[in-house]
């Protein structure tokens, strides 16, 4: 297979990719459909940016956060229903099945183990060691500013174990299980092996104090977003919106089953990240995951990175075969 | 154990008329594509057709399904293609309940363990954090509410920091239940669209 040359690589060469905006297949309908799917993502950010901004303080809480959060993945998955990206993703029962199972561990057994051992846990403990208190360096900045903070450093820190995920082997191990998914649907986002998804909620925020409303703001730009990096549904966002968010193309083309091609676009939300290391790529893919879309079954996803891992060790340091002489 | 009588949990089981004088070949020959799928492996006999799927693609149409059989019979009426299919994915599904139901006991039990919030330790700490910050003076202009000072009950407002409770491993249960019954009824209904737009060549 022929590939594409961005900057010092070539991708494509072993997986079918789509690099560049202008190869990119636009919205299909009327004037209305395309106004609503160019301008539909920005609006729900803005649209909640104010909400969250203005809301009374009865109404600022977490509760109606996890009320809106559920509405609006519910509006996205009509959204992938009405207008697909791809008919070969289109969701079926048992994705559907499969991406609440890992969405519900999310909700209850990482939830658990995070109040132990996650990062939270270990910031507080050395605060608490060496007498610290939260720095409250950005308490007194404007909120937006903070919940912009919030969640860059969030994406920060996401990036670097992401991309750190993609180059350390035994930290590719429990993340190669993400990349067996052969379509991005809006929950996909959850699956994968649960000592990834523990590693890749850790961050370094818990360091930092900021007012309560400024996480709610937070959580809204992750939620209007983020989420769009596995989602089935065909946006012509604005090119502004493509310069610095990630999108499900981006995204799409680091799952793609071209191994250049997912060495780039680790960010979570801001895919400007990417731009300023150079590991962005604008562009798409269709064909997803590992060994040329293999689909992992739960129960695979649940003990590969051991059983692999266990492999590699054995390898290495296991004993040789002994040689038996030939009669 | 007879599991006859709880085996259509996760068998599907279903009888379909082929069309006015269609051979057995001819509809093994149109059903035949289906089980052409990355994945699948098939034998075919003259009245049979047995068929096994491992890590199926999500694209593949029977992708719920890892194994089953499809005989054609002669009925009062003509022949008929009987099949029995069987999904692991709806048995889990049937069991996922039982799952998150447990998760949600072992939080309460874990719950049991924590200790209690350490209101009495830190006490002059408390008091220094529950001081409210003023809003920046470009929110005050915009016109955002003014935080409140935090009240010493308020459970929604602990934030990261707040207990865990099971409501959403019940949650979860439920709608488990729920998807269980949907895709019960939903994927023999598929199965049985698709395999007579097989038949028919439609």
């Amino acid at each position: 297979m022929e590939g594409i040359r961005v900057g010092n690589r070539i991708i494509g060469t072993q997986g079918p990719v789509t690099v560049g905006w202008e190869n990119i297949p636009k919205v299909q309908g009327g004037p209305v459909k395309r106004f609503v799917f160019t301008w539909f993502q920005p609006f729900a950010l803005f649209a909640l940016l104010l909400f969250w901004y203005y809301a009374p303080n009865s109404i600022a809480k977490t509760s109606t956060a996890i009320g809106i959060g559920i509405g609006f993945k519910v509006l996205l998955m009509g959204l992938e229903w009405v207008n697909p990206r791809h008919e070969s993703w289109r969701l079926t029962w048992k994705e559907l099945a499969t991406d609440l199972f890992y969405v519900g561990l999310g909700y209850t057994l990482l939830r658990i183990v995070d109040g132990y051992i996650g990062s939270d846990v270990a910031i507080k403990a050395i605060q608490e060691h060496w007498h610290w208190d939260k720095f409250a360096w950005f308490t007194g900045l404007p909120l937006l500013v903070q919940a912009f903070l919030i969640s860059f450093i969030f994406d920060f820190a996401q990036y670097w174990m992401h991309r750190g995920m993609h180059n350390w082997y035994p930290l590719w191990l429990p993340h190669s299980v993400h990349h067996y998914i052969t379509q991005l649907n809006v929950n996909k986002g959850a699956v994968g092996n649960p000592v990834e998804l523990f590693l890749i909620g850790l961050g370094f925020g818990g360091f930092f104090d900021f007012v309560p409303r400024a996480f709610l703001l937070a959580g809204s730009i992750g939620l209007t977003i983020g989420i769009y990096q596995h989602i089935n549904v065909r946006f012509d966002s604005p090119k502004w919106w493509r310069f610095l968010f990630n999108t499900t193309e981006h995204h799409s083309l680091h799952h793609s089953q071209d191994y250049e091609a997912t060495r780039s676009n680790y960010s979570g939300a801001y895919i400007f990240i990417d731009r300023m290391f150079g590991t962005c790529i604008d562009g798409e893919a269709e064909m997803l995951g590992l060994e040329n879309g293999r689909r992992m079954s739960i129960r695979e996803q649940m003990t590969y990175p051991f059983t692999e891992g266990w492999k590699s060790i054995k390898a290495r340091y296991g004993r040789a075969p002994t040689a038996v002489p030939a009669e | 154990m007879n599991l006859r009588f709880i085996e259509w949990i996760w068998h599907v089981r279903g009888s379909l008329a082929l069309a006015p004088g269609q051979s057995n070949e001819q509809a093994f020959d149109r059903l035949e594509p289906l089980f052409g799928q990355s994945g699948t492996s098939h034998q075919r006999t003259h009245d049979t057709l047995t068929f096994e799927k491992r890590d199926q693609a999500a694209q593949d149409k029977m992708s719920v399904f890892d194994g089953g059989v499809l005989r054609i019979a002669s009925d009062a009426t003509g022949p008929v293609l009987r099949y029995h299919l069987i999904s692991r994915a709806l048995l889990f599904c049937f069991l996922a309940p039982l799952l998150f139901i447990a998760l949600g006991q072992l939080t309460i039990e874990l719950g049991k363990f924590e200790k209690p919030p350490a209101e009495a330790k830190a006490g002059s700490k408390d008091a220094k954090k529950d001081v409210v910050v003023p809003l920046n003076p470009v929110d005050k202009f915009l016109g955002a509410p003014a935080p409140e000072k935090p009240k010493k009950d308020d459970k929604d407002g602990g934030g990261r920091h707040k207990k865990a409770t099971p409501t959403a491993a019940y949650v979860f249960a439920g709608i488990f239940a729920v998807l269980y019954v949907g895709g019960r009824i939903l994927e023999d209904w598929l199965v049985r669209r698709l395999f007579r737009r097989s038949l028919l060549g439609a």
